[in-house]
């Protein structure tokens, strides 16, 4: 028993705190305390240029840097008549972006950036290409204006365009880090210059300079949701240094903030997870349990498997076998058929060897090393884990390695509308953007394996660990199953079923999940425990 | 003998591998849930036709009021309607072709009536896996006080049912269908007279979701 409680406390203490907003992964501590979800090393090599690397691509053919081919020679500027950009203008307002962006390239590629209208060409094609569905294109042009700061008015319309698109899958490096990151705040409006702090002082908080993040965090305006969200990125920071003697203040601190109404209801909900999570690492499952049931899920929506788990294992451990059995039906939803939870089988055996019906016990346990028996294989002959399906799907759908994944999907999604425009966007302007998405793929390749190497290898633990109680468990449940009955044996006591109240319906399970109902399933099996030891 | 035999295995293997499944799967999991909308006073607006009779058709207004003991049990205290009647083809025919009297006809003019009301059924439905929407079923059982044009007041049987969907805690509509058996009582009638009505109601409830 133990070694569960062992196991499930590291478990839940690396399922705790969020991540950092959006910010990128952790770099230092080797697992998230909160989100549970494994660290990654910060991506190490940083693109040449402040855009992902595709900045230092030239729109002639093969002018691209590192993967671009050598390249040739740029043609010389045409000269441009000024009503290009007015046409462009118009086409933008009158809704075609799709001639709008031609043209304002044309523009921007003909015309020096001293030019009065570069930097709002340059603007007015990001944003064409945002609404052509070509959000990098368009970020990556966003990201050009920041740069260069040719025209302060169009600059603090791009860093609001920036913003809106980090609530989308983006580039962390080029947005987050390289123009937020590493803006000059002084001239900024109060607005972006919150965010941008924010931001600065997420990256400090992720290179241990939590100084120089609470100078920023302080310089937030109060009571707006990026003081929030600092405070919660505060919070975690100090959690992870504070691992093995945990501050109960903490846990008031992140109660607060899961009933702070200036952040989005999935911060909050990871908020009071991690009130749960604490509560449950001291001991207090009563409380850990109102926790949880304060966690708030939109309506018909299934929920988080993770939730669903912890909740079992707390009432599990508040004696509520029952309840807690049937929060493991809930995993076996549809909804959670792809989710990697091998404490799942322990926990049910454990279950069904608390009401002393054996047999089901050790065929769960036996479950969780015949359904991941490839995954443990591949484990044992040390090979690419990568590549096992089971590991690769639980590895890539937390954390930062899944926002890796996310971003890398839409490059690839975009990158296939851009094929769309081949014709509207010309040979050149078509060139230009097939090599910066072809860049920016590599580059979101590269960052998601090394991201996706460092989680599927605690993923393997994971199942390893699990692996390994269960074998205990298959062990001490055999010893039950042939365990002679004495004389006199002491009764077991009985775990009461709660009873049905008058305002309750009971809905019998009938393999049809609803989702309604997948937080409120309860199982009912009498126990074996009185028989067998009254014989 | 040898036949018996075979019924004896058949059973035995039938119950052998129940004994089996409820070793692999033993227990049952339910779904325990509170239910999102209970009634306590309810009071009704409906809006009803009586169908029957093929010389007219009654279109009525009603008004009624429930009181619910339980979730189970509920009684309609009182329900109290006013109708018109539509006369129908075959009536007009009647009167045109045979000339018998307008006055021949027994028309439903207005009643009154309470019932028990019994709920076994509640459930819910899922509407384009979008959305969930509570109801409930009712049988009713109860009497009802008819005044007609031509016999007076004459008593009668009501036996019927309904169903009801919920809208939120406060408001639910009411669709009831039910047949009165009229007794022979009263206005000279020496004859069993059946009546039935089908009604739309919309239901205000107050109270029981505390």
């Amino acid at each position: 028993m133990k070694t569960v409680t062992r196991l499930l406390a590291s478990c839940l203490l690396a399922a705790s705190v969020a991540a950092l907003a959006q910010g990128a992964p952790p770099p230092t501590k080797p697992a998230d305390p909160v989100t549970g979800e494994p660290a990654q090393a910060a991506p190490t090599a940083a693109p040449a240029a402040s855009d992902g690397g595709v900045g230092s691509i030239a729109p002639t053919a093969g002018t691209g840097t590192g993967a671009a081919p050598v390249a040739a020679p740029a043609p010389a500027p045409k000269k441009i008549d000024p009503k290009l950009f007015d046409d462009a203008l118009n086409d933008y307002f009158a809704g075609r972006p799709k001639d709008a962006a031609p043209k304002l390239f044309d523009y921007t590629e003909n015309v020096p950036s001293t030019d009065e209208n570069y930097a709002w060409a340059q603007f007015f094609l990001a944003r064409s290409l945002i609404e052509l569905k070509l959000n990098h294109a368009g970020a990556v042009y966003l990201a050009r204006i920041a740069r260069e700061r040719t025209n302060p008015a169009v600059l603090t319309k791009a860093l609001e365009e920036l913003q809106l698109l980090t609530d989308r899958p983006h580039d962390e490096v080029m947005i987050d880090e390289q123009v937020f990151g590493a803006l000059d705040l002084g001239f900024l409006p109060e607005e972006i210059a919150g965010y941008a702090h924010y931001q600065q002082g997420l990256v400090d908080l992720r290179v241990g300079n939590e100084r120089w993040a609470t100078t920023h965090f302080s310089k937030l305006p109060e009571g707006g949701s990026e003081a929030s969200r600092a405070k919660y990125a505060m919070l975690v920071t100090r959690l992870k240094q504070a691992k093995k003697d945990l501050p109960k203040e903490m846990i008031d601190q992140f109660f607060e903030l899961a009933k702070d109404p200036k952040l989005t209801q999935d911060a909050r909900n990871d908020a009071m997870l991690a009130v749960a999570r604490l509560r449950y690492e001291l001991a207090d499952f009563t409380g850990a349990l109102d926790a949880y049931n304060l966690v708030k899920l939109p309506s018909l929506d299934p929920g988080r498997a993770a939730l669903y788990l912890e909740e079992a294992w707390t009432r599990y451990q508040l004696g509520q076998v029952h309840a807690a059995m049937g929060l493991l039906t809930t995993l076996d939803a549809p909804s959670f058929r792809e989710e990697f939870l091998p404490d799942k089988f322990l926990l049910k055996a454990l279950i069904y060897r608390d009401l002393c019906h054996y047999l089901p016990a050790k065929r769960s346990a036996k479950e969780l090393t015949r359904r991941y028996s490839e995954s443990l294989d591949a484990v044992r002959e040390r090979d690419d884990l990568t590549r096992d399906p089971r590991l690769l799907r639980a590895a890539s759908a937390r954390g930062s390695t899944r926002r890796a994944r996310v971003f890398l999907e839409s490059l690839e999604l975009e990158g296939e509308q851009l094929g769309r425009y081949a014709g509207t966007f010309g040979e050149r302007m078509f060139g230009y953007m097939t090599r910066v998405y072809d860049l920016s793929r590599a580059e979101a390749v590269r960052i998601y394996q090394q991201r996706l190497t460092e989680s599927v290898r605690v993923e393997a633990d994971k199942l390893l660990r699990a692996a390994e109680q269960v074998r205990l468990m298959e062990y001490e449940v055999g010893l039950k199953l042939y365990e002679r009955v004495k004389k006199g044996s002491k009764l077991v006591a009985l775990l009461e079923e709660e009873p049905l109240k008058t305002n309750q319906v009971s809905f019998k399970f009938a393999d049809e999940y609803w989702n309604d109902e997948l937080r409120t399933y309860r199982f009912s099996l009498k126990s074996r425990c009185i028989e067998e030891t009254a014989r | 003998m040898r036949r018996l035999s075979l019924v004896l295995c058949v059973l035995l293997a039938s119950s052998a591998l129940a004994q089996v499944q409820e070793l692999e799967n033993p227990g049952v999991t339910s779904a325990i849930q509170d239910r999102p909308y209970r009634m306590l006073h309810e009071l009704d607006i409906w809006v009803g036709v009586l169908p029957l009779d093929a010389f007219y058709v009654g279109v009525y207004a009603q008004l009624s009021y429930s009181y619910h003991f339980s979730d189970r049990f509920a009684w309609q205290v009182g329900r109290g309607a006013y109708g018109l009647a539509a006369r129908t083809a075959l009536r007009g025919e009647l009167e045109r072709t045979y000339g018998v009297q307008p006055t021949a006809n027994d028309e439903v003019q207005f009643f009154v009536g309470s019932d028990v009301m019994w709920k076994p059924l509640y459930g819910k439905l899922a509407v384009l896996n979008r959305a969930v929407i509570h109801g409930e079923v009712h049988l009713l059982g109860g009497a009802t006080l008819f005044r007609f044009t031509n016999s007076g007041f004459r008593p009668g049987i009501n036996l019927g049912g309904g169903g009801r969907i919920f809208v939120n805690k406060y408001v639910s509509f009411r669709f009831d269908m039910t047949h009165n058996i009229v007794l022979p009582t009263g206005g000279g009638t020496t004859s069993f007279g059946n009546v039935m009505t089908v009604n739309l109601g919309l239901a205000l409830n107050f109270g029981g979701n505390d």
